[in-house]
């Protein structure tokens, strides 16, 4: 008797916690796509063209065939320009840049919304919706316990932190930090820019990733509070000019590859957990040497399988002249953590502000702002090249894309 | 009939007001004088701490004030808490928000974050129990109020250029940022107007508006205000302007609601404004120079209120010749003219101490208290209720950096 209560409680615990073991690959996704509503680029302070989009999209995905269904509507939104998943995938956050404004010149405060996920339909529902206490918000991210969603306000050089409550909607600013000074570059560097702030893999440091005063902020996070405060050294400078944007840490927790916008350098820096210190490892270029124009690196990410690392970058060789952009692929040094250039390839667009690598390592999403596309490239697991597909998604101006597993 | 229902519509608000003024007034002429502080610095000139070396403040201090005789009581420390520099009271008297501004910095320059607390007053001994704290979502967070519904405090953030609403729960404690606005731009002055600089926000007498004096812009900002979710939204036309290097401070609108006063820092200007409540617009009526045409030095005016009868206005002036030489420091007196809100100088008072950046009349209009930040004391001022001339009492007592009063009513 007390064995087949064993096994019943066993069976119960299996039910319980197997849908949220999402450790082992779904069989099919939801997947989101934030764009821009609102504007799609500003060209010399002035918009380039309108978008057509109304808020976020979603698409069914299957990663053993890389089939990827036609994006509908998931939630009517303004300006969602970033989205990040709760870790018990039944939340997602979306920041809304500066609905009232066309740019930055406008600002006058931006949003953060909170949906519960539909699991079966892939629907989101909004649960509520709270100024995040600047203006420009470009990035989200959650904390570790998912009691935090922690912000990165580009327009008002600042971060800040909201608690999320127990039902997933949002709560009261937990944190909140002005960065002051300036850089060299005298259009993007006039005032600060936090571009994007994600926790430590132990969740006691929050990384803040400066593009207007060339730094990496490292805050120390308490999880109790929510509250940020400066480490000690407060930052790690980046090389004059470089534009910090994004910050990832492999997956071992030991490095951390900071993306410089306007460099397109990415630095690798060795990450100490116990003292909170980043240490320069090794600058790596992702430009070609004879490369003239105007580069912006965009995203950064590592494949699951921790082998690989891929980021993008906008160039322009003056006006209109857009391109040649790229999706570089770099191998990682399992020791040393230092990258060597595998390829650069086309991302099938201009503009690839933001891509995403499916949760299985499988396919990896190219979001090209300015021509309205979402390609598919396969990844090859050995040596981590980029095979374009045939797959490629319409939708105006996407610049975020996450990932959920499907329940059906 | 529709004389008997103006008769008693006529008695239904007296009885209103003598309800109001019940609670407004104490037992016995009897009140908690809270004064807030700076406790990390004493002053911040040309991006560097000034003045009489460090404050040694504790944090926001209680004085016993009995208003039929002026007398004042010894200050306690009412709660520990860094760079209360601004109070307010909620309408019931339970509550006190008090700002700290930017803890972690020894001024502006080093901005990282300001914050904002919440006190239940105890009213036995007038002790502050704190109930939370929470970012103010701003830097030199300078000037707190609360909106006539008494569910939302407003801040108004200096450093960063931005003000804030931020919502009040049952218990009084502070919950969920309601609205945050980002003020963009720029004015004439190059080394404090080359950015936006809100210094102070107040909701109109009807809490349909929110007004914003921002400093860095030389504009008076004008926000829809809906209570019942605590955003802000900006209307058409957004806001008036003053003259070019003023430099908006505080606001006050006269008890009717009918005007508006707007002092401004640098220049030492009030606008008197015209209200309209209907449309949200303030309309140019008056333009008063508080500085003397002959003054030589520089003039930074500091606190605007008007006397309870709404027949006078009073309003504090941080004057010096140079670096070294104070200039001297007054508080303007001037009557209001109550059929067009105008106003006409009756005196300049010297203010018995150095730098008042603030000053506040008691509840009963008597009597008017100066603080003095760089003199470190309170300076007591009968009130002359007929021509609103200020006579120093010789009473005053000593409190470190003291630059935020309000009033509570005793209860015993």
């Amino acid at each position: 008797m007390k064995r087949i209560l064993h096994l019943v409680l066993l069976a119960f615990l299996v039910v319980c916690f197997v849908p949220f073991a999402f450790s082992a690959p779904a069989s099919e996704y939801f997947v989101y796509f934030g764009t821009y509503t609102g504007f799609t680029y500003m060209n010399e302070g002035l918009p380039a063209g309108g978008s057509h989009s109304k808020g976020i999209y979603v698409s069914r995905f299957k990663p053993a065939t890389g089939e990827v269904s036609t994006p509908e509507v998931a939630a009517e939104i303004v300006n969602p320009a970033f989205l990040v998943v709760h870790p018990n995938q039944r939340f997602l956050y979306a920041a809304t840049e500066d609905p009232l404004s066309l740019g930055p010149d406008f600002d006058h405060a931006s949003y953060v919304s909170a949906f519960s996920i539909d699991s079966k339909t892939g629907k989101l529902t909004l649960l509520n919706t709270l100024p995040t206490g600047g203006t420009s918000t470009c990035y989200l991210s959650i904390d570790k316990t998912g009691k935090y969603v922690l912000m990165a306000n580009f327009g008002s050089s600042t971060v800040t932190v909201l608690r999320i409550k127990d039902d997933g909607s949002l709560g009261e600013q937990t944190a909140f930090m002005k960065h002051l000074g300036r850089g060299r570059d005298p259009a993007f560097q006039s005032q600060a820019h936090p571009h994007s702030i994600d926790v430590s893999p132990d969740n006691r440091y929050a990384i803040v990733s400066d593009l207007g005063v060339d730094k990496v902020f490292i805050y120390r996070f308490d999880a109790a509070t929510g509250a940020l405060s400066p480490d000690e050294p407060p930052f790690v400078a980046a090389e004059s000019g470089g534009g910090p944007r994004h910050f990832v840490f492999d997956a071992a927790g030991k490095f951390g590859y900071a993306l410089k916008e306007m460099s397109g350098v990415v630095t690798v820096l060795a990450w100490d957990p116990s003292k909170g210190t980043l240490t320069s490892v090794q600058d790596a270029n992702t430009l070609a040497a004879d490369f003239i124009g105007s580069n912006d690196s965009a995203e950064i990410a590592i494949h699951p399988n921790g082998k690989f690392l891929y980021e993008s970058n906008r160039r322009s060789r003056g006006g209109s002249l857009w391109g040649p952009d790229s999706i570089g692929v770099f191998s990682i040094d399992p020791v040393k953590g230092t990258l060597s250039e595998v390829e650069q390839v086309p991302p099938g667009g201009t503009m690839p502000r933001n891509f995403a690598l499916d949760p299985t390592g499988s396919y990896l999403f190219s979001a090209n702002e300015l021509t309205g596309n979402v390609l598919l490239f396969r990844i090859d697991a050995k040596t981590g090249r980029l095979a374009p597909t045939t797959t490629n998604l319409k939708i105006d101006v996407p610049v975020s894309i996450v990932f959920v597993p499907s329940q059906r | 009939m529709r004389r008997i229902l103006y008769t008693f519509c006529f008695a239904f608000t007296l009885g209103l007001v003598f309800l109001v003024g019940r609670t407004a007034t104490a037992q016995n002429n009897d009140y908690f004088m809270y004064v807030g502080t700076y406790t990390g610095f004493k002053h911040v000139h040309h991006s560097k701490p000034y003045g009489r070396g460090e404050s040694k403040s504790k944090g926001i201090y209680v004085s016993r004030f009995h208003a039929a005789t002026g007398e004042l009581g010894k200050p306690e420390l009412a709660a520990e808490m860094i760079n209360p520099s601004f109070l307010t009271i909620s309408s019931d008297h339970r509550f006190l928000y008090a700002v700290s501004e930017d803890p972690l910095s020894v001024g502006p320059p080093l901005d990282h974050s300001s914050y904002v607390s919440a006190f239940a007053i105890d009213h036995a001994t007038g002790k502050l129990r704190l109930l939370n704290t929470v970012p103010a979502s701003g830097t030199s967070t300078c000037f707190i109020s609360i909106d006539k519904t008494g569910k939302y405090v407003m801040v108004a953030n200096f450093g960063s250029g931005s003000v804030s609403v931020i919502h009040i729960k049952e218990d009084g404690s502070l919950g969920d940022l309601t609205a945050f606005i980002q003020d963009v731009g720029h004015s004439v002055d190059p080394t404090i107007q080359n950015e936006p600089h809100t210094h102070s926000i107040l909701v109109s007498p009807d809490n349909r508006y929110a007004i914003v004096s921002d400093l860095g812009l030389d504009k008076v900002l004008i926000f829809h205000f809906d209570a019942e979710n605590g955003k802000l939204s900006p209307p058409d036309p957004p806001f008036a302007t003053v003259y070019p290097g003023g430099g908006p401070r505080h606001f006050t609108f006269d008890p009717a609601g009918r005007f508006g006063y707007q002092l401004s820092e640098m220049s030492g200007i009030v606008d008197v404004y015209a209200w309209d409540p209907e449309r949200g617009t303030l309309t140019g009526v008056q333009r008063v120079h508080t500085v003397p045409h002959d003054f030589v030095g520089s003039n930074h005016s500091a606190e605007i209120e008007i006397h309870p009868s709404g027949k006078f206005l009073y309003e504090s002036n941080r004057r010096t010749k140079s670096e070294t030489e104070r200039a001297p420091d007054t508080i303007g007196v001037y009557a209001i003219d109550s059929s067009n809100g105008t106003l006409s100088l009756v005196e300049q008072s010297l203010t018995g101490g150095i730098m008042p950046r603030s000053f506040k009349i008691d509840p009963t209009g008597t009597y008017l208290l100066a603080a003095n930040e760089l003199s470190n004391n309170v300076v007591l001022f009968k009130i002359d209720n007929a021509t609103g001339r200020l006579t120093k009492t010789g009473k005053e007592i000593g409190v470190d950096t003291p630059v935020c009063i309000q009033f509570v009513p005793v209860r015993d």
